[in-house]
């Protein structure tokens, strides 16, 4: 077993990274959707490969910044995706018939793509959140 | 005490050199796994390392 810190794990993919766009650009020159689509799967076998083979050491305060960021994300990204939605869908559903026909058609479609973003958002924390009170013991079956 | 410098505490106790530095600069608190880390490797108790200031009916 490998052990390497997240900084190294992190170089690492930045070369393969850099690997698979080198070989997909040489298959864009050259035209072969094989070349491109073999480069893509090495690199994909190669970081999972690692990621199983090596042991990946994760700094604490850096999860913490990672909880951190994820939860402001959500807590911003939610509500904007949510009232723009909303405000999207209003005109069609208010009784503004010139939003629900010809040109302005998209915005009916944008308001219901962006209506069903947020639900899945929100099943997805519900989910992880189910998921990791689980794991922490608030499962509620422990004495 | 062990005369360390960071990159090598940071090695020793398994976290990136930038959280003993955060540490030491009152910004990050550890958790009590790396408090406890710390403590063992310089062979003192967490309170001679570390003091909680917070108020006692804090949650």
């Amino acid at each position: 077993m490998i052990v390497m810190d997240r900084k190294k794990y992190k170089q690492l993919r930045v070369i393969v990274t850099l690997f698979v766009g080198a070989i997909v650009a040489l298959a864009v020159v050259r035209d072969s959707y094989l070349l491109a689509a073999a480069g893509v799967l090495t690199g994909m076998v190669f970081m999972v490969l690692m990621r199983s083979k090596a042991k990946i050491r994760t700094d604490e305060r850096e999860a913490t910044i990672q909880e951190k960021a994820a939860r402001m994300t959500y807590a911003i990204f939610a509500p904007t995706i949510g009232i723009a939605a909303f405000l999207l869908l209003l005109p069609s559903k208010g009784g503004f018939s010139v939003f629900s026909k010809g040109e302005w058609l998209f915005i009916e479609s944008l308001g219901m793509v962006f209506a069903y973003l947020t639900l899945f958002l929100i099943v997805i924390y519900a989910i992880s959140y189910h998921f990791f009170n689980r794991k922490f013991g608030g499962g509620g079956n422990e004495e | 005490m062990q005369d360390l410098t960071q990159e090598q505490l940071a090695d020793k106790i398994g976290v990136s050199r930038q959280t003993i530095i955060a540490i030491e600069a009152n910004k990050y608190l550890p958790s009590l796994g790396l408090a406890f880390k710390i403590a063992r490797l310089f062979k003192v108790k967490v309170e001679d390392i570390f003091n909680y200031e917070g108020d006692e009916n804090e949650n």
